[in-house]
């Protein structure tokens, strides 16, 4: 895993990186600058200061001594100030502008004089200490003279650090668009799509050659999955189909049979047969339940009419329906496609627990919900989005040779699809499966 | 007598020409065989055929225009059983009716066709010849109601689709094709029965009170479905085959 500050995202991380590498780039030619500019005004300083001192130094020492202290507000300059008091006994400034100072100051003077730098606790400044020629002590209290950058400066480095970031999201967001878009076009990639509906929305072929031949390859290998998967159906269909001409025959030449004990035993595994054919071809067909158009549907009828059917051929089946008095009775669908779904997943229940419990709901907001449950072996956790995968079977018991084709559910998925339905499949409490359709209601009847 | 009864079959597959003429030789009948249409039409006009089981499809010919000229004014009245594979084109041919007295899906067990045939040629003894046809409709409306025989379910007067279960779907289509008829419970029973693969054990009067349920009627002031004591029951409205004029 990831630390959490490391983005997770492309345009995140490449961002960051571009940013970050041109913001360092930035900030260190902005520090190269003021240094070399603080160096050179420092160099000045030095020079200037050395002067001024000197002829500071020459005036003092001609007035007469009452008559200095009125003329040192005059000699003072923004960075340093003179003092006619005692030398202080501070540590010996090692400052290298003290120090320079100290050189420069030292050797105005031929003989040079005896100048000492002092800090005066504060960082940056300090006093050099000397004597007038008639020994009277001299203190020039320097304050280091801070850069000034004018706000305005600032103001600008700051507009110039958000134009790189601007820039630096916008190239990088060029180059992983597409990607994103990939990313959802193969997402959008549904295998159990309707039927004559393409796999997903074809990637807009234009923009830079590299993205262009990327979505080129993707929607050509869309149309070879679509075209393998339409091909596989077509298979399933006319094979399905062409057996039931040699199964009826071998069902009537097992008819003709004398002895009753084989017969039996053909007819066994020729219903078998047939009933895995007739899911092939209900799986086949079930591609073209969305020809089927919405009506106006009396969902409780059709509930209680397939509700009947299955117990009308002696299984067990219960319904517990609740439709709001104050809802309209009727419900826009597909009525065929809903009964054979509902139908379907009876018929798996019995399949596998001999009994299936039917609950409808239709609220006022107009969302259907049908589970169908059952108290049978139930699907691992792990396995109930494969098994609405065609031809998936599960390795457990639950399919105890019962002649299953792996293509019930995925009949029941595709029906829900054409239906706008999100079917789930999930473990019943206290054991067994749950199946649970559930349709929200969308625009007007067509 | 029903031993001599004379069975066509027609279907452009050998096999199971051979083996379904083979069966029902055995079983008593008298059976002959006929591959495409021409030979059908050869071997009705040479023998009295009591009963035609036809192949939907055949080739060259689709079961609906054989059905039609079988049917059409003039021609004797001829009992048909189909036979379908499953397949959409099938489904949506089915639907339609065609006026055959009965199908069955492929494949089939020989003594369903067998018991199929005795059944239909039971019920076309028993009522009146020109009851045994059957008008090709996709749609009967009969006062507030229409039912939608390709979908076979009930539309209400908002043309809300109102759903029945096989058994009252088969029972309501036969009261809409003999109204104004008396039909005892015995009739119905017959003429419900074995349309369908699927058992069939509940008894006519409780279909008939869910029928009467679906569709709003009363059976002390019936508008639909008439009780007539010790007889059976009628379907006492009017059925048409397009809707009243509003």
């Amino acid at each position: 895993m990831q630390s959490g500050r490391w983005p997770q995202s492309l345009l995140g991380r490449v961002g960051l990186i571009l940013f970050a590498g041109l913001a360092a780039a930035h900030v260190l030619s902005f520090w190269l600058i003021v240094t070399e500019r603080s160096m050179a005004m420092g160099g000045m300083m030095v020079s200037y200061l050395a002067s001024d001192v000197a002829s500071s130094t020459a005036m003092l020492e001609r007035l007469p001594p009452a008559e200095r202290d009125a003329w040192l507000p005059r000699l003072e300059r923004p960075n340093y100030r003179l003092a006619l008091t005692s030398h202080s006994q501070g540590p010996t400034s090692s400052s290298p502008l003290a120090q320079s100072l100290v050189q420069a100051v030292a050797t105005v003077w031929t003989p040079p004089r005896q100048v000492r730098a002092v800090d005066l606790g504060d960082p940056g400044t300090f006093s050099l200490q000397l004597a007038l020629a008639d020994g009277t002590p001299l203190s020039v209290i320097i304050t280091r003279p801070g850069l000034k950058i004018s706000p305005w400066v600032l103001a600008v480095l700051a507009a110039q650090l958000a134009l790189l970031a601007g820039l630096s999201w916008l190239a990088v967001s060029l180059a992983t668009r597409p990607l994103e878009q990939l990313a959802r076009a193969a997402d959008a990639l549904n295998p159990a799509r309707l039927p004559s509906a393409p796999l997903t929305t074809p990637l807009p072929e234009r923009g830079p050659s590299e993205v262009t031949r990327a979505a080129t390859a993707f929607n050509a290998m869309q149309q070879r999955i679509q075209k393998h998967l339409d091909e596989r159906m077509q298979i399933l269909a006319a094979v399905s189909h062409d057996l039931q001409t040699p199964i009826t025959r071998l069902r009537l030449r097992a008819d003709l049979l004398d002895d009753t004990a084989l017969r039996d035993k053909l007819h066994a595994d020729l219903l078998e047969m047939q009933a895995l054919v007739e899911q092939g071809i209900s799986y086949a067909r079930s591609a073209h339940a969305a020809q089927e158009p919405e009506q106006l549907v009396d969902i409780g009828a059709l509930l209680e009419s397939m509700t009947r059917d299955h117990t009308d051929a002696g299984q067990h089946v219960t319904l517990d329906f609740s439709g709001h008095t104050q809802d309209p009775p009727s419900y826009p669908t597909r009525p065929h496609a809903l009964r054979r779904l509902v139908s379907n997943l009876v018929d798996n229940a019995i399949k596998f627990a001999s009994a299936a419990e039917v609950t409808a709901s239709l609220n006022a907001s107009g969302t259907l919900s049908i589970c169908v449950l059952d108290r049978g072996p139930g699907i691992p956790p792990d396995q109930l989005k494969a098994v609405m995968q065609p031809f998936y079977r599960l390795e457990t018991s639950r399919n105890r040779g019962t002649g299953g084709t792996g293509l019930g559910l995925a009949i029941a998925q595709q029906l829900a699809l054409v239906l706008g339905a999100n079917l789930t499949l999930s473990a019943r409490e206290g054991g067994g499966l749950q199946a649970c359709l559930v349709i929200e209601r969308t625009g007007d009847v067509r | 007598m029903e031993s001599a009864d004379h069975i066509l079959i027609v279907d452009d597959d050998a096999g199971i020409r051979d083996l379904l003429t083979q069966y029902l030789r055995k079983q008593g009948l008298r059976a002959s065989s006929a591959a495409d249409a021409h030979q059908m039409r050869a071997q009705l006009a040479a023998h009295r055929i009591d009963l035609l089981v036809l192949d939907l499809m055949l080739p060259g010919v689709d079961g609906i225009s054989l059905c039609r000229e079988l049917r059409s004014p003039g021609s004797a009245p001829l009992p048909i059983i189909m036979l379908t594979a499953r397949s959409d084109e099938a489904d949506r041919i089915l639907g339609l009716e065609l006026g055959a007295d009965d199908y069955l899906i492929k494949p089939f067990a020989a003594r369903e066709l067998l018991a199929r045939i005795r059944a239909v040629l039971r019920r076309t003894r028993m009522l009146p010849p020109n009851m045994g046809q059957r008008q090709p409709a996709g749609r009967l409306y009969f006062g507030d109601w229409c039912l939608d025989t390709t979908r076979r379910h009930l539309l209400d007067a908002d043309g809300t689709v109102v759903a029945l279960s096989g058994a009252e779907y088969r029972l309501l289509s036969v009261l809409l094709q003999h109204p104004q008829r008396v039909l005892s419970r015995d009739q119905l029973l017959s003429l419900t029965q074995g349309r369908e693969s699927d058992v069939f054990d509940r008894s006519i009067d409780l279909l008939i009170s869910r029928l009467r349920q679906r569709l709003g009627d009363e059976a002390r002031e019936a508008r639909y479905i008439k009780t007539m004591r010790n007889e059976g029951y009628v379907f006492c409205a009017v059925v048409r085959g397009e809707p009243e004029a509003a």
